[in-house]
């Protein structure tokens, strides 16, 4: 069930009147969301609520034995054991077809035969990000961060469906205390939630699939079929498709989260303003990157071990943080490619005194190039891209809506913050039946927008 | 430009002086959305329904479609908001000549069609093949299917000076017109782009129940379906053919892996071989079955170039790029026997 579909148009309402009719009573309403996050779940596909619930059990059942352990050479063990189910769980479903097929080729070549079965596995949606959660909440509690929560409570926190899907990754500290004290009815964020599920829409439906359809699909799909300029625009174009499509369903799940009562961190914060990469990634996705910097680059030893070792660890952290995107070489070259870059800001960082605008001008283009990486189908696919830079033609792609939406996304990045915040503060102070109209008008002009084979999925769907 | 405070991500909304309000107004503020967009687009919600496949999620949408439509449609509001909002719809005006004719009648023309020519290969006649003609431009159109083995053939045949259409319709069938109805789009295809080849690959989403000869539903898989659905494909494959102007390259489907699913691709592929009868020279049948799953027994891989190769996507039902790409090599070489490029 995507947001923005008739089926959760109906789900929704219903599920939020029955929410707030329950939430003086706790003891019904986490049983209550619980069976409405399965159901919301199941509609991607039944067979995984049970993958869910089997994350579940195992994790809590670990966060309980870890609280309880006396020895902290325990409490590491069953965190191992807790994390390599969660990563083995991971690696099975998103990665087997991937590295047998590797192992294959390699073989192959030698003439060898691969030795294990070569099978394609049904990736349940949400897995990456579900997953993470479980693995925060069971290092938190080891970390002595948070007290292991009920069972009821821990389940609501992994599966409430505005984050399940694709995020953003809320950490087990920052939902179990609000989950904890029931939601005051008397103080909703309600013109907040509505009008980011507006934004939104309106990110993913107006402009990412708009842009996706009318200039990036075709120009990577056949990159022979194009030329410089136009390979040039749709790079740009899928740098503010990929931003409007996550940052547009991450305000969906922010604004229906308020709506049921909770707040959700932050996962974007104009990250097309960033000066470097480093900057770029305490913009971009931010609670991936806090996930891979707590629970990935620190442990690893952070900058903790001299400039070699945390090059090395940036490496590591930033590689797997590709591979997490997919399992793909052209993920694993895009983060190797950030890695590169925050390894080089590190390395020269401070030395090399650059004007603000150039400083920008660099990473934004730099930013772009890796999305290419990112978005190519396939290494052979990336090395046609770049291989049509060198192909002067006439523009057939370059329309004026295109244009304008390419420079209104990232030009209202641009801005000053304040500027935008306070825009946005004074549309989400409306009264809320003033937005509930307008939410109405905007879905109708949305849904007029929408090609015949519907909503396309949101892009990290797939993560 | 001011870095932003790494770890403050909770507060925003209380950091901007966030206005709060009852949750009873935030239940009233979506119940008026709601019903706007009722009064305004209730009969979308009924054809968002029918276009689901069978299930409880689709009963649960006609539930409140059913009722919507009839609400909407006592009020002026659909057409105020159709006629707002109308200029928005990307898609092309389907409005004109196709559409697929009552099979009443059909069976009702009484006339025993006649045998055309092009009902024979030539090579069964032991006659030399046509003289292969310059390829201008091909269509790669169907549902989902039809990805990614449009971009393979572009990607072949663009670099040669062919104008490639790559047309996929996700999420359609020949059995369902809800989204798009093949007939009408098959004849507007025609009108618009003449294309002198064209490849199709569809039937993913088939499957659904269609309007038998004496006006009733009539369920899949039967023989009267497979009829139906027959007959559907052959009035799209007499229009792609423009009388024996062009040439139409039809693909059969791989056997999926969930069983039901199966049970339908191998009455759609049999539905597909009858409805090329008539003109077999001009509509080529592209068996993907041997190729992909032998004896249609679905399977993840296979060998290719002498290597195990996973050819199929997780969903046991598209093929991945790797299976893409080889069944592009076995389309061009059946295009490769009609044109030159």
């Amino acid at each position: 069930m995507l947001f923005p579909t008739v089926q959760f148009a109906i789900f929704f309402p219903i599920v939020l009147a029955i929410s707030w009719w329950l939430m003086p009573k706790p003891k019904a309403w986490k049983p209550f969301i619980l069976f409405a996050s399965y159901v919301f779940y199941a509609s991607a596909g039944w067979r995984f609520i049970f993958l869910l619930a089997a994350v579940t059990v195992a994790n809590q059942l670990a966060a309980v034995m870890v609280h309880r352990a006396d020895t902290e050479r325990r409490r590491k063990l069953i965190v191992t054991i807790a994390v390599g189910f969660d990563l083995g769980l991971l690696g099975i479903f998103k990665y087997y077809s991937f590295f047998v097929q590797q192992w294959a080729d390699a073989l192959g070549s030698l003439g060898l035969s691969p030795g294990l079965p070569l099978l394609t596995i049904a990736l349940p949606v949400g897995i990456s990000f579900f997953t993470f959660q479980a693995i925060s909440y069971v290092v938190d509690v080891k970390r002595g961060h948070v007290e292991p929560a009920s069972s009821i409570d821990f389940a609501v926190y992994l599966s409430f469906f505005p984050h399940l899907i694709a995020g953003p990754i809320v950490r087990a500290r920052e939902f179990l205390p609000q989950l904890k004290r029931p939601r005051d009815p008397n103080r909703v964020a309600v013109s907040s939630g509505l009008a980011l599920v507006a934004f939104g829409l309106v990110k993913k439906v107006v402009i990412a699939d708009y842009l996706a359809r009318e200039l990036v699909e075709p120009v990577f799909a056949v990159p022979h079929a194009y030329g410089a300029p136009d390979v040039i625009l749709a790079a740009y174009g899928f740098a503010a498709e990929i931003y409007c499509d996550f940052s547009g369903y991450t305000d969906i799940a922010i604004g229906l989260a308020l709506l049921l009562g909770y707040v959700f961190p932050q996962n974007f914060r104009s990250p097309y303003r960033s000066t470097g990469f480093r900057d770029f990634w305490r913009r971009w996705h931010m609670t991936l990157s806090r996930f891979l910097r707590d629970d990935l680059y620190i442990p690893l030893g952070g900058n903790r071990k001299g400039r070699l070792m945390t090059y090395r660890n940036l490496m590591i952290t930033m590689v797997l943080g590709g591979l997490w995107h997919g399992a793909a070489w052209t993920f694993v070259l895009w983060g190797t490619f950030n890695g590169l870059g925050l390894v080089a800001e590190h390395a020269w960082g401070g030395r090399v005194a650059l004007p603000g605008w150039l400083r920008w001008f660099v990473t934004f283009n730099l930013i772009v190039f890796g999305w290419v990486l990112f978005r190519a189908q396939s290494l052979a696919d990336f090395g046609a891209l770049m291989s049509r830079l060198t192909v002067f033609t006439a523009p057939t792609l370059w329309t004026i809506p295109v244009l304008a939406m390419i420079v209104l996304v990232v030009g209202l990045q641009l801005l000053p913050p304040d500027w935008v915040e306070r825009l946005q503060v004074r549309i989400e102070s409306a009264r809320p039946l003033l937005l509930g109209v307008g939410l109405a008008v905007v879905i109708a002009f949305v849904a007029a927008t929408v090609p015949s084979q519907g909503v396309p999925p949101f892009i990290y769907f797939r993560f | 430009m001011a870095e932003p405070r790494e770890d403050n991500y909770m507060n925003r909304f209380d950091r901007a002086g966030l206005r709060r309000f009852r949750a009873r107004e935030g239940v009233i503020a979506i119940a008026v959305a709601a019903i706007i967009l009722i009064l305004t687009a209730g009969p979308s919600i009924r054809k968002a329904g029918e276009e689901m496949n069978p299930g409880i999620g689709r009963d649960i949408v006609l539930g409140v479609g059913r009722p919507s439509t009839w609400v909407a449609r006592k009020l002026p509001f659909v057409g105020i908001s159709t006629a707002a909002t109308s200029w928005l719809n990307p898609e092309p005006n389907l409005s004109g000549p196709g559409g697929f004719a009552n099979p009443k009648t059909l069976a009702a023309s009484g006339a025993v069609p006649p045998v055309t020519p092009a009902a024979f290969e030539p090579a069964t006649l032991g006659e030399a093949e046509p003289a292969r003609v310059p390829l201008h431009t091909l269509l790669v159109t169907g549902d989902s299917m039809s990805e990614p083995l449009d971009n393979d053939l572009a990607e072949v045949l663009i670099p040669k000076g062919v104008h490639v259409i790559q047309e996929p319709h996700i999420g359609t069938g020949i059995s369902t017109t809800f989204v798009v109805n093949w007939g009408t789009l098959s004849a507007h295809q025609v009108k618009s782009d003449h294309p002198e080849a064209i490849v199709v690959f569809i039937g993913a989403n088939d499957g659904f129940p269609m309007t038998g000869p004496e006006g009733k539903e009539v369920a899949c898989c039967s023989s009267s379906w497979a009829a139906i659905y027959a007959d559907r494909v052959r009035q799209i494959m007499n229009t792609y053919r423009q009388d024996g102007v062009a040439h139409v390259y039809w693909l059969t489907l791989p056997a999926p892996r969930d069983p039901e699913r199966r049970k339908i691709a191998r009455v759609v592929n049999a539905a597909i071989t009858v409805a090329a009868q008539p003109w077999v020279s001009q509509v080529q049948i592209i068996d993907t079955v041997p190729i992909f799953t032998p004896g249609f027994e679905y399977r993840d891989s296979m060998t290719v170039k002498g290597k195990p190769t996973l050819v199929r996507q997780a969903d046991g039902i598209h093929l991945n790029e790797a299976g893409s790409s080889l069944l592009a090599g076995t389309v061009l070489q059946a295009i490769g026997r009609n044109y030159t490029y």
